[in-house]
């Protein structure tokens, strides 16, 4: 009964809803964003290191050093993490592309041309005689215009999360006009006499036009200000990801997926990874500029204080299997799971438990990660523990990324570890009950 | 005979790469197990694979990944779940034994 009911929602739910996120626009967005993760994840050590001040006592030569040096520690993250649009925009142009089968290379540079577009250049003057000649006087004058660059400077608050989805919109726009000019011929054409390297240069000078004054209409001469129109739309959208019934629906969608054996996160991530990077790069910004940090449920949240050991909190499965398992079956999955989970990689526990499609692993599955998210939504919002300001890598050890990814906080370390040992507690009864069905297999094979 | 596993992100592929190598070495095939994430595996196979296996937690994206993997003329298959385990290699192999006929 239990497999039928099971096959029907693997085959007319899960496995339908999962191909949803395969549509090439939200393949395009995942992995783009996937590609500049690695960039965020260092970029955000850096942010890490930084802010080691504040966790290391004040009169340690290498503290004062530190504080004293913030700005140009944070350098190579203003450059980075702080400016992540401008680089998922060329993976996403990329990616959408190559799934038209058109040049990647192509398709990243005009999503980069359009999303640029979008940015408004300001043109600084050099200090006039007379500003000079004040500065002369006032040394406060003097450093201002020490610290101020001439020429044109490009503002870079947009090239980072605030432009997220101004970069998206802006990414499919300029690819899909590069799909309409290469697949309907609407380009200009060279007489067959003109060699077709000579054409192909021309050919490729339309969508660019097409683009770019298109886009710099809106922008620059119309002087539509896209950022402000789209962060307004979006801004309810960011607020809502931010709430506990949010964090839970996600939680459950991810274990519902994983369920049936599907990848949920990948899945869940496809929709909420662009949110959760603007939730994350807020908190970070607040935090380097010294502000309190308001978002609770980046993307750390769920990889420190909710997935430890990866989806479904099943390290403390791996726990179970690895040190209480009677059966050999289960001795020998806990031996080969533990450390993998330990590093947040369990597909060797979901598939060898397994716990897809087992009613009796389903429910704790389920019940740990929501138990978790619960207490470390209480636990954030009453100050017990910092909010997440970094992506520290999600294969460490659960208690050192939590440490790295809410700003060097040791109390984040200990709500992991508190939340591993009561994913051991939630999974134990199903365990036991599991494990001993397990073992009565295994004797009855041997008689 | 080469083939390739790809997962989301090339992690636990490499877990069960290594156990299908075991297994394939244990049972005397010359097979070399290669694994990577699904954004790497277009290029990746059209390395010389024999076959392109794809984890069971991405199944949603084989029909992608089975287009991208006969693109490059090599033939791809959906891992069964008892064979994506730490434990699964020889049923893995038994797999890929049963889809390609005999290994070479």
């Amino acid at each position: 009964m239990f497999d039928k009911i099971a096959k029907f929602m693997d085959e007319k739910l899960s496995t339908p809803m999962a191909k949803l996120a395969e549509q090439r626009h939200l393949r395009a967005i995942r992995d783009g964003i996937i590609a500049t993760l690695p960039l965020i994840i260092v970029s955000s050590m850096f942010m890490v290191i930084a802010f080691l001040p504040n966790s290391m006592p004040a009169d340690w030569g290498i503290t004062q050093f530190i504080a004293a040096n913030q700005t140009k520690i944070l350098l190579p993250y203003r450059v980075s993490m702080y400016i992540m649009t401008l680089y998922a925009v060329f993976g996403i142009g990329y990616s959408l592309a190559n799934s038209y089968e058109l040049d990647g290379l192509s398709g990243g540079i005009l999503a980069e041309l359009g999303f640029l577009l979008t940015i408004i250049p300001s043109s600084i003057p050099a200090a006039s005689e007379a500003v000079t000649a004040l500065a002369a006087e006032s040394a406060d004058l003097a450093n201002y215009l020490a610290a101020v660059p001439s020429g044109f400077v490009l503002p870079m608050g947009n090239l980072g999360s605030a432009g997220m989805f101004v970069g998206i919109i802006v990414s499919f726009f300029a690819v899909e006009v590069y799909r309409f000019t290469q697949k309907s011929g609407f380009k200009i054409s060279m007489p067959p006499q003109v060699p077709s390297s000579v054409a192909r240069s021309f050919e490729s000078l339309t969508p660019t036009a097409i683009v770019l004054l298109v886009v710099a209409t809106i922008t620059m001469f119309i002087g539509i200000d896209v950022h402000s129109i789209v962060s307004s739309l979006v801004r309810p959208l960011v607020s809502a990801s931010d709430t506990l019934p949010s964090v839970l629906l996600i939680v459950l969608l991810a274990q519902f997926f994983w369920s049936f054996g599907i990848h949920g996160w990948s899945i869940v991530g496809s929709l909420a990874r662009p949110l959760w990077l603007v939730l994350l790069e807020e908190n970070t910004t607040a935090f380097a500029a010294g502000q309190a940090v308001l978002n609770t449920a980046p993307e750390p949240f769920y990889q420190w204080f909710v997935m430890i050991g990866g989806s479904g909190a099943t390290l403390g499965l791996a726990i179970l299997f690895a040190f209480r398992s009677k059966s050999a079956y289960g001795k020998a999955l806990g031996k080969t799971a533990l450390v993998p989970s330990i590093f947040n990689i369990n597909e060797p526990m979901i598939f060898g438990a397994p716990i897809v499609l087992n009613p009796m692993l389903i429910i704790p599955f389920i019940i740990a990660p929501t138990v978790n998210a619960i207490i470390a939504w209480i636990a954030l919002n009453l100050g017990w523990v910092n909010r997440a300001v970094a992506s520290s890598p999600w294969t460490l050890p659960g208690p050192i990324g939590a440490f790295l990814a809410c700003g060097s906080d040791w109390r984040a370390a200990v709500l992991s570890v508190v939340l591993i040992i009561l994913s051991v507690l939630i999974y134990y009864p199903f365990f036991r009950m599991y494990d001993n069905n397990l073992l009565a297999e295994e004797s009855a094979d041997n008689k | 005979m080469k083939v390739l596993l790809v997962c989301s992100q090339g992690m636990s592929s490499a877990i069960c790469a290594k156990a299908l190598q075991e297994a394939a070495t244990k049972e005397g095939y010359d097979v070399e197990v290669h694994e990577c994430s699904t954004q790497a595996f277009a290029e990746e196979i059209k390395n010389g694979y024999a076959i392109g296996l794809v984890a069971p937690q991405i199944r949603h994206r084989f029909d992608v990944l089975k287009g991208e993997a006969n693109a490059a003329g090599v033939p791809c298959l959906l891992i069964q779940p008892q064979g994506y385990t730490p434990l699964g290699g020889g049923k893995l192999l038994a797999q890929i034994k049963q889809e390609l006929g005999e290994i070479k």
